[in-house]
């Protein structure tokens, strides 16, 4: 059909996404620096495997399959998906590659890393843009955070490229005054809010409520505005003129202002809700929300102490987007998993349902361990205990290999009754070439 | 090109009677078959209707007859412009089709029991038959389904866009 094009790359995003994750949790685990040693070239390698490998490929990869879904407009070029797939990728090994070397081995990497990742983010902000902007983005209450945080992204890669190639000696550079800036952008703003962006309209569909949007939705925008608005100020600022003491402050408040209006819309959204029982991945959003509460209380203290600014980070990192992520991950890939097999049979025989692929023991058991993982490590990091770090480590790779495990199972529709699996399943994680409803 | 089927409307009659030939006049056109002509012949040369029937995409060419009433021959136009507010991939041509044999209002259902409603219903139904469906939100996931199934559909958001209409025809296949 014209111009109604589903993403079909969504889940090979999310095997890659899948694999960051397991790769640098399991490279945590005896690598971690020390709470305070972050700032180090093995540190900054395991952000940038949490931050862009995990949580931005997935990202990108639940919206290239749910903008269109939501903004009811497709996708421009939607093969460019598993080019900027690609590049993302190889740019993020090349990234932490490049981070390791500043440990001794040299940065060459590093000062290549910003090439293969700036032209796969640029082909899925031309995407992801080519969607929005045309659809008036801006006057949706769910497009507007998206829009700022593709603006954050932008900024992100900007001026982390600059720092990277300051560390080589390159052209462009930018002071390393600019990083609580980087991180800020990087964190609330790209991943922040493009969260909150898709959240709205997923929570609503999950839960049965209305999609209202309306009053506290524009407030928080603004919020999320001012926020953008003063980390851009700090990046500007940095290295040409010595920013003012009062602005990292000011947007860590900004920021958690925004956040705290962004949880009261979403009890908002769940106390409206229609489905009296919610599922798995619901009923596991909340704790998510919880760390996003806390990362928001330590945000301004962060602005000011840089042990509370890692375990801010931390508590946002891993506690809300990473356990948020897996949570819906499960769910957005059972619905997806089930449209690709069962939709061609609908009305033709009995199907099974969608939470029928799912084990919701399994996945809350698997979840509940991550929080308790993210929870240990938020303290270990307040704490500045070491061995403690490490073993919140040891307990998030658990976790999420028991999730992955879950995934798998869903995809293999392993959790259904022989009869009711169909002959042929679809490939794991690759694109099906031919729909074939035999 | 073959002369298209033409349906002839004579609405004296009904002005005769003092009635208001307007709405039976709509409610023909919208009974009309895809590619089928209207030949309206009216005492009085219908002006008013010209821009009417051009939005649902007729040409006219009208005639005075010898008794000096008036003969308009409404044909579909070539290419019909696509329906103002209908999203992209919509039939334009729903409006030439039969009233909804069935009526679906899928609200407050989780994605994807609406699409499992409806394709079920379709499967129920007579090919030509048309069904109507209330939803949420647009059925992005749905439509690649009935494109594989040979259905034909058009569907557009309520002006507050807090709903979705769609028009389903089922096609001829299996």
């Amino acid at each position: 059909m014209p111009g109604k094009h589903l993403a079909r790359w969504t889940l090979s995003w999310f095997a890659s996404a899948l694999s960051f994750l397991l790769a640098a949790l399991a490279l945590a685990v005896p690598f971690a620096p020390a709470p305070g040693a972050w700032l180090e070239g093995r540190g900054l390698a395991l952000v940038h495997l949490l931050a862009l490998g995990w949580l931005s490929q997935m990202m990108i990869g639940a919206s290239l399959q749910f903008l269109p879904v939501l903004l009811a407009r497709p996708l421009p070029w939607p093969w460019l998906s598993p080019l900027s797939l690609a590049l993302t990728g190889v740019g993020t090994i090349l990234l932490a590659l490049g981070f390791i070397g500043l440990e001794g081995g040299g940065t060459g990497l590093l000062a290549l890393a910003p090439l293969p990742l700036g032209a796969g983010l640029g082909l899925f902000l031309l995407m992801a843009g080519g969607t929005l902007l045309p659809a008036g983005g801006w006057r949706d209450d769910a497009g507007r955070p998206v829009l700022l945080a593709l603006a954050a992204l932008i900024l992100t890669f900007a001026s982390g490229g600059g720092m990277a190639l300051a560390g080589t000696g390159g052209p462009v550079a930018i002071s390393p005054e600019a990083l609580p800036f980087h991180v800020g952008l990087g964190v609330a703003g790209w991943l922040g809010l493009a969260t909150a962006g898709v959240s709205y309209r997923l929570f609503a569909m999950f839960l049965i409520a209305p999609d209202g949007g309306g009053r506290l939705r524009r407030i928080t925008a603004g919020a999320a505005l001012c926020l953008t608005g003063l980390l851009t100020l700090g990046l500007g600022l940095a290295g040409h003129w010595p920013a003012p003491g009062w602005l990292l402050p000011a947007a860590m408040i900004c920021a958690s202002v925004t956040a705290g209006l962004y949880i009261a819309d979403i009890a908002q959204v769940w106390r409206s809700r229609r489905r009296a029982r919610p599922e798995v991945n619901m009923r596991m959003t909340r704790p998510a929300l919880a760390f996003l509460a806390l990362a928001a209380l330590l945000a301004p203290v962060a602005a000011i102490d840089g042990r509370f600014a890692e375990a801010a980070v931390f508590a946002a990192l891993v506690g809300w987007l990473s356990g948020l992520t897996l949570a819906q991950m499960v769910k957005i890939t059972s619905f997806l998993t089930w449209i690709q097999v069962f939709s061609p049979r609908i009305g033709k025989q009995k199907l099974p349902q969608v939470h029928e692929l799912v084990d919701d023991a399994a996945c809350r058991r698997w979840l509940g361990l991550w929080f308790a993982g993210a929870a240990l490590g938020t303290a270990a990091l307040l704490a500045e205990h070491a061995q403690g770090l490490r073993l919140a480590f040891a307990v998030l790779l658990v976790a999420a290999l028991g999730i992955a495990r879950e995934v798998r199972a869903i995809r293999r529709l392993a959790h259904l009754s022989f009869a009711a699996r169909p002959p042929v399943l679809p490939p794991l994680f690759l694109p099906q070439l031919r729909m074939d409803p035999t | 090109m073959s002369q298209p089927p033409t349906h002839d409307l004579d609405v004296r009659p009904l002005l005769a009677a003092g009635e208001q030939p307007f709405d039976r006049i709509l409610e023909t056109v919208s009974a009309l078959p895809p590619g089928a002509a209207l030949r309206l012949i009216a005492p009085f040369e219908p002006a008013p209707l010209y821009n009417v029937l051009a939005r649902k995409g007729f040409d006219h060419r009208t005639s005075q007859r010898g008794d000096g009433d008036w003969e308009v021959l409404f044909t579909p136009k070539a290419h019909p412009p696509p329906e103002a507010g209908l999203a992209p991939g919509s039939n334009p041509e729903a409006m030439f089709w039969p009233e909804p044999a069935q009526s679906l209002d899928l609200t407050g259902l989780a994605p994807p029991e609406p699409m499992v409603r409806i394709l079920g219903a379709l499967e129920e139904m007579v090919p030509g038959a048309v069904l109507f469906a209330l939803l949420e939100r647009e059925p992005m996931f749905l439509f690649p389904e009935l494109s594989a199934r040979g259905h034909e559909w058009a569907g557009n958001h309520a002006a507050d866009r807090a709903s979705y209409r769609i028009l389903i025809r089922r096609g001829h296949g299996e």
